[in-house]
């Protein structure tokens, strides 16, 4: 960040020039214009931050999503809800009785008004008699407030449909706001293409983030689906859906020791797992994932998903399972109907898979697997 | 004699506003603010004077920051730039003149411009941040507070006014 290399006087300075001249350009340090805002008779208030609001909020969540911002690198103002509510109704009692904000008393005062200059000397008793009153008012705050809590997260709801929500109430606000400003001209109910634009950015924003995002939501959602084991196929039906030509699937190999490897399951690709993060992944195609005994698997499978891969599964038990179930299904020695019933479906695609069923138990070095034999562990998933 | 020039377009100044907010988020790693150069100047006095208020309240230390170089603060100089851009843009629009030559607005105003703005400090010290550094910059981020906040502070502000009726500014030119 630039920030970090620069001192603080090079970056602050200019935002700041830029900040004034936007507040002193738009009237907003004219208390005149604010008391407008608290009466209903001005909207330039409103329409000035939402228009800041929704532009920096789409910025940051398309640059997050682009890759060209670090979320995380950007400090969010901190949460204490009791304290927040009782400190927004002192300061709006205080806003109203100034008709000024801290930011524009001090454009005020600097534009050489003098209820500005009242205002700025009354904020600086006022911040520094916190510490006084605080016996009273301390009470209120927590312990410690919640940083970087964020809406999305805490109302349970997917980023993009907050985005969403913000953006079309700042434009309903923007085009209301416009229309009042300038006393009722018909033209001013168009929706403007600036706010076409924020729109149309938002709503596209909704896909790129089902895809990508990670939110509170869909974290959850995905812890769900490992409770159900819904991301589990058992190896002979995959063996079937191989046999039936399944339209979609994909079979990757996330083993380490690929190289050492023999036998790959018919179909499969091998993937490294740091690979995983950047391979690309068409829309109807059904990922299935297996390592030697599973666990590698399963990590690669949170992996895809927290990139938005819907469809995505990991072979139960891995590879040890294949060989088990579909290369050398052993016949049940007390069989009942349903061991039976598997065994013969089991037998049916050993022999198109080019395996060999057992009907009893055979030495190691016989069995139809691939080296090194002695390495196979289960149930590591 | 000629009047000021008019006010820039509100919605074409927000969105002004919120790309030089997006471009301090992406320099920096923060937004802008105005409260939060208050309270590091406040701090440092009560660091000063009663470092044993803040010691013993850590809420309160946690909004009065002490021991924080005043001319090596980034919220400072912001604001000291932000006074500088205002006092330019009111020079270059007229608006200078207009508000020194005018300006003499009455005891009542002036009380009440005093009195709100030490409100405005004290509760924007409780809420972590004013309509700037927590309503813009928290606004924008989505933080979970700002959307407090924000419509809390304009309903008391709206309703304190219908209230009185527009008396903060009375006494105002």
């Amino acid at each position: 960040m630039i920030g970090d290399a620069v001192p603080a006087i090079a970056t602050a300075v200019p935002i700041g020039i830029a900040f004034g001249v936007i507040l002193e350009r738009t009237g907003l340090g004219d208390p005149r214009v604010i008391a407008g805002q608290l009466t209903g008779r001005d909207f330039t208030v409103v329409r000035v931050m939402f228009g800041a609001i929704v532009t920096a909020m789409l910025g940051v969540v398309w640059g997050s999503a682009a890759g060209w911002i670090d979320l995380s690198s950007i400090a969010v103002p901190p949460t204490d809800i009791a304290a927040q509510l009782i400190g927004a109704v002192i300061f709006g009692g205080g806003f109203a009785l100034a008709a000024l904000c801290p930011g524009t008393a001090c454009v005020a005062a600097s534009s050489g008004r003098r209820d500005g200059i009242a205002a700025v000397a009354g904020m600086l008793g006022g911040t520094a008699i916190t510490a006084v009153v605080w016996p009273v008012l301390g009470g209120v705050t927590a312990a410690a407030p919640r940083e970087g809590a964020l809406l999305p997260d805490d109302l349970g709801l997917p980023l993009w449909s907050v985005v969403v929500a913000v953006t079309v109430m700042g434009v309903a606000a923007t085009t209301l706001g416009r229309r009042i400003d300038s006393r009722g001209s018909a033209r001013a109910w168009r929706i403007t293409a600036t706010e076409t634009a924020a729109l149309v950015l938002a709503v596209a924003f909704v896909v790129v983030d089902e895809r990508t995002g990670l939110s509170h939501g869909r974290l959850a959602g995905i812890a769900s689906e490992i409770t159900r084991e819904a991301d589990h196929v058992e190896a002979l039906d995959l063996a079937e859906w191989i046999r039936a030509g399944e339209p979609g699937l994909r079979i990757i190999d996330v083993r380490e020791d690929l190289e050492a490897a023999t036998y790959l399951i018919p179909g499969a690709e091998a993937v490294a797992i740091e690979s995983l993060t950047t391979i690309r992944v068409a829309a109807g195609e059904r990922v299935v994932l297996y390592s030697e005994g599973g666990a590698h698997a399963a990590q690669a499978w949170v992996l895809l998903r927290a990139r938005g891969v819907a469809n995505a599964f990991v072979l139960k038990d891995g590879l040890a399972a294949w060989e088990d179930e579909v290369l050398a299904p052993l016949r049940p020695a007390v069989a009942d109907d349903t061991a039976r019933a598997r065994y013969s479906r089991a037998r049916h695609l050993s022999i198109w898979f080019g395996g060999m069923p057992r009907l009893v138990p055979l030495p190691d070095e016989v069995r139809p697997t691939r080296e090194p034999a002695g390495r196979r562990r289960r149930n590591t998933c | 004699m000629r009047g000021p020039r008019p006010y820039d377009d509100a919605t074409r100044g927000g969105i002004a506003l919120g790309l030089v907010l997006l471009a301090s988020f992406l320099l920096v790693g923060r937004g802008v603010g105005a409260s939060g150069a208050f309270a590091v100047a406040a701090g440092s006095v009560i660091g000063t004077v009663a470092p044993e208020n803040l010691a013993a309240n850590p809420a309160l230390a946690d909004r009065l920051p002490s021991g924080v170089p005043l001319l090596d603060d980034w919220i400072v100089l912001q604001l000291a730039g932000l006074f500088v851009g205002a006092a330019l843009s009111a020079w270059w629009s007229g608006r200078l003149r207009a508000n020194r030559s005018v300006a003499a607005p009455g005891a009542t105003r002036l009380t009440r411009a005093f009195a709100g703005g030490a409100l405005m400090g004290l509760g924007a010290r409780l809420a972590y941040g004013c309509t700037s550094g927590l309503g813009l910059t928290g606004g924008a981020l989505l933080a979970t507070g700002a959307w407090i906040f924000i419509p809390v502070a304009f309903g008391t502000a709206a309703f304190v006014t219908l209230l009185a009726r527009d008396g903060a500014l009375h006494g105002a030119p």
